[in-house]
């Protein structure tokens, strides 16, 4: 039962994800929009590359989506809504969200294309940069909670939100779950002016459809995350626990989406360098902030 | 206007498929959803006054991505052969539309075609709309075939590349299996795989009959049917221009492969460890794709000879990276990788429609490239061929245009001087006020494909709609925009990394030759393209005074030569930079002319920018020159 709700929430985000998008950038708002999107997408042939590996080519789409599902699966919509509510939540997330570096290598090798394998590679290259800042804020938010359960991560945060609790860990896992979802300005690997698409590039039909799902329903999953994490998940005043997490939920994935707008796509020197440099000092720094608040505040 | 009066875009552009309901949702889906790859490129859409969002079509960077050819204006033979490729390339359903040109020979008739105008460009989606809704799909499809896409396929022998035959069989000199490549290409080894493609993909594009070469390809993934194959070909995957790429980089494996074996034939002449033999094996019987690299280092060090090549990776699955590697070049970073040789272009959604940039790259660091334009303007006009003075103005304006304006004045001045006329200077000062106007057009053009090469959508946005607004305005309205254009330039210095992206890349230093306009401008700075963007900035600042000070815009037109003779020479600054015009006028008629532009020389520098850097940052420096291929002379 949970899990049909769960499920049916998420694909309502990611239509309402769709909308607002579209919205942003044509100027309408109209309702259907994803879904005749989704149709003609439906409608389209769908071309298999010369030469390509096909396994890989296939699996890459399906592989995205399952892993940003799985993501979602141990992230609560209401104390009790939730499909899996692990002892180990928090770390079950990085273990499934790892797989989209898999998926997306996948989806460099297999179409045979050189524009697909180099936005496949610098992938690889992205994830070196963000990984730690998506362990890092964790680490600090489970050692608040004294948990790894999803559940108790959002328990904590009751009398306080760890937004205010620690910052400086929400801006680091932000920033990382925008790279982890591999949107603007952190689009490296698909990049339409310096790849032309990169890994999305030979993809058309029901395959682009199921990987433009995949790629919305990994943002809805950070999204989601960085709502348990550090905005109080369900917390809320009025509204139903559920609606609470739907709302932040959406909006933190909005503001994904949007960032990307208003900025030019970063070096990918630079986002090593920085992720390495700073990131990591600060993380470093927000662990020890986090650990003596927790000693010393009762 | 209509070109097909039936309503329905037929042949091999429709889907295979009966019409059942779910089609007719489907079809209604697909009019509804209208992307367009626009050909030559989104930028001179823009030059033209044309606005394809608001006409209700979404600009998609790629092909594949595509369901309606907007082709904008006559096409070169080379763009024609490249836009029959990305034709090839589209999923059906597809259509094309022209708009102010005749239909390329290698493409199929249009299905709309009209004026370069926005009211052709809302026709032409209206009728789409109309069109697919109806007649997405059919039983019968054609299919799409065109001469660019075939490759003739010639058999050479491994050893003797002096022997080249049209059909398989075994070198007269040594007895060995010939090997099969495309003609034209040069490394005699390396189309193993280009023939195995042919062979699996000899039918033709459709999905319905992927699901076939999905089986084949299973079951014959390594089998080599030289034989059989060299008539067919797929119809959309021969594409050298713009969405391949592993087809390059395994010719390079194989360049590199007999680059190596020279060396050591030159060395030491151990026969049986030489790559020679070596490759030709590996080439002949084991080269599975997964083991290219095994193959190909091999190839490389020669030391293992035959029976370390494919067989080692084939049976222990194994591949040492050290050893697979140790033998390729080095590039900067000190990694070594494959090369492989890419295209970005001719319609590249980071660069301007019209320049093919080749680049080697070396993971996604650059190692060389080098810059062509598919659409640069002949210099000489034909031999013993007058043309009227009116008509030579016309085809120079529409030959550029980026920058029509510049160029129909530039024309004009030569012209005029060349048949004695004085300067008149209220002329001269609208005609500069239109010249000057162009420059803010051009620059945010500039800006706009700058936004695109940088996923910059909001600045992408924001400069195309003022483009648009500027490019015919009056000069009260473009004072009125003054506010509009600050506001841009202040945005932009407060746009986090935009600076970290463009600072000291593709630096020109002052001094460097063959300079010109902005680029040489922004050589006094830093000479880099933060440099260039301030440039560009400023100069829209500069203009505006100017407009503010001088009055209204006025096209230039010819005024009244008569049928004066002489020999006469112009120089107008266009937006890119100087060009000069000297032409000879006999009686009214142009009979011989020469151009000189910026963009002719600053294509050459592309070669040292891009040397060394890493793939986006080559992109940047080869965007930031703002280089308009039209206006390269070739």
């Amino acid at each position: 039962m949970n899990f049909a709700i769960v499920l049916f929430a998420w694909l309502g985000s990611a239509w309402l994800l769709a909308v607002i998008e579209g919205w942003t950038i044509t100027g309408r708002l109209r309702l259907t929009a994803p879904l005749l999107s989704g149709l003609a997408h439906l409608g389209r042939e769908s071309i298999v590359p010369r030469t390509p590996d096909r396994v890989f080519f296939e699996t890459a789409p399906v592989l995205l989506l399952i892993v940003a599902v799985l993501g979602a699966a141990v992230l609560p919509l209401a104390p009790t809504l939730v499909i899996a509510d692990l002892a180990t939540g928090a770390l079950f997330i990085n273990a499934a969200l790892a797989y989209v570096l898999v998926a997306l290598i996948m989806a460099g090798w297999g179409p045979n294309g050189a524009y697909a394998m180099i936005g496949g590679w610098r992938f690889l290259g992205q994830l070196i940069a963000y990984a730690m800042l998506i362990v890092m804020p964790i680490t600090a938010v489970a050692m608040r909670a004294e948990s790894l359960v999803t559940t108790v991560i959002v328990g904590s945060q009751d009398s306080l939100w760890n937004i205010v609790y620690q910052p400086l860990g929400f801006v680091l896992f932000f920033i990382a779950a925008m790279a982890l979802a591999f949107r603007a300005p952190f689009d490296l690997p698909t990049a339409p002016g310096e790849l032309g698409g990169g890994v999305d590039a030979e993809y058309t039909g029901v395959r682009l459809a199921v990987l433009r799902l995949a790629r919305l329903t990994l943002v809805i999953t950070l999204a989601s995350a960085t709502t348990v994490f550090y905005l109080g998940g369900w917390h809320g005043p009025l509204l139903p626990p559920w609606a609470w997490s739907l709302i932040k939920t959406l909006a933190v994935a909005v503001l994904m989406l949007l960032a990307g707008r208003y900025l030019p796509r970063i070096r990918e020197a630079d986002l090593m360098r920085w992720c390495w440099t700073l990131g990591i000092p600060l993380a470093l720094l927000n662990i020890i902030v986090v650990g003596l608040l927790v000693l010393v505040v009762p | 206007m209509i070109s097909d009066p039936t309503m329905t875009i037929t042949g091999a552009r429709q889907r295979q498929g009966r019409f059942t309901v779910l089609q007719k949702w489907v079809s209604r889906a697909l009019a509804g959803n209208l992307s367009c790859l626009i050909v030559p490129g989104p930028e001179v859409a823009l030059s033209h006054g044309l606005d394809v969002t608001a006409a209700g079509m979404r600009i998609t960077a790629t092909p594949r991505d595509a369901s309606v050819l907007l082709i904008i204006g006559e096409l070169s033979e080379k763009m024609s052969e490249a836009v029959a490729v990305l034709y090839a390339q589209m999923p059906r359903p597809r259509a094309i539309v022209i708009l102010g040109g005749q239909p390329p020979s290698t493409l199929p008739d249009a299905d709309f075609s009209a004026g370069v105008s926005q009211a052709g460009l809302i026709d032409a989606v209206d009728w789409l709309k109309r069109a697919l809704a109806k007649g997405a799909f059919s039983d019968s499809p054609e299919d799409f075939d065109a001469a660019v896409l075939h490759a003739r396929i010639d058999y050479v022998c491994p050893m003797h590349p002096e022997v080249v035959q049209n059909e398989p069989g075994s070198c007269p000199k040594c007895g060995m299996d010939l090997v099969a490549r495309e003609a034209g290409e040069s490394a005699p080894e390396h189309d193993h795989d280009h023939g195995h493609d042919h062979c699996e993909h000899r039918h033709h594009e459709h999905e319905h009959q992927h699901h076939d070469h999905a089986q084949q390809h299973e079951h014959h993934e390594h089998e080599h049917h030289h034989g059989h194959c060299h008539e067919h070909h797929d119809s959309h995957e021969h594409d050298h221009e713009q969405h391949e790429g592993h087809q390059h980089s395994h010719e390079n494996h194989h360049d590199h492969g007999h680059k190596h074996q020279h060396d050591e034939s030159d060395g030491d002449a151990e026969e049986k460890d030489s790559g020679h033999d070596h490759s030709g094996h590996h080439h002949g019987g084991h080269g599975h794709d997964s083991h290219e690299h095994g193959g190909h280092d091999h190839v490389g060090h020669g030391h293992s000879g035959h029976d370390h090549g494919g067989h080692d990776h084939g049976s222990s699955g194994f591949m040492s990276m050290v050893e697979v590697t140790k033998d390729l070049p080095r590039s900067a970073d000190g990694l070594a990788m494959d090369w492989m040789e890419v295209p970005f272009g001719p319609v590249f959604p980071g660069l301007p429609g019209g320049l093919k940039l080749t680049l080697t790259l070396d993971g996604d660091g650059v190692t060389e490239g080098q810059a062509t334009s598919l659409v640069g303007m002949i210099n000489e006009s034909e031999e013993g061929k007058e043309i009227d003075a009116e008509t030579f103005i016309e085809r120079l304006a529409s030959a550029m245009p980026l920058a029509s304006v510049s160029y129909r004045l530039l024309a004009c001045l030569a012209i005029e001087r060349a048949s004695g006329l004085e300067n008149d200077s209220a002329t001269d000062h609208a005609r500069d006020v239109a010249l000057e106007r162009e420059r803010i057009a051009s620059h945010l053009g500039w800006l706009a494909q700058l936004g695109r090469q940088l996923g910059f959508a909001w600045l992408t946005d924001r400069a195309a709609t003022l483009q648009l607004e500027i490019r015919r305005a009056s000069g009260k309205r473009l004072v009125e925009l003054t506010p509009a254009l600050q506001a841009l330039a202040a945005r932009l210095g407060r746009t986090p990394l935009l600076k970290s992206r463009l600072k000291g890349i593709g630096i020109l230093p002052s001094g460097t030759a063959g300079l010109s306009g902005p680029v040489a401008r922004a050589a006094d700075d830093a000479g880099d393209a933060w440099a260039r963007l301030w440039r560009r900035l400023d100069e829209m600042t500069t203009s505006l005074d100017f407009i503010k000070a001088t009055g209204e815009p006025e096209l230039p037109a010819l005024r009244n030569i008569g049928r004066g003779s002489g020999t006469g020479e112009a120089t107008v600054e266009t937006p890119r930079g100087e060009a000069r015009l000297s032409l000879e006028l006999e009686h009214g008629q142009v009979k011989s002319y020469r151009l000189d532009t910026a963009c002719s020389h600053h294509i050459g520098l592309v070669a040292t920018l891009v040397e060394g850097r890493e793939l986006g940052d080559a992109l940047v420096a080869v965007g930031s020159l703002d280089l308009s291929p039209w206006e390269v002379i070739a």
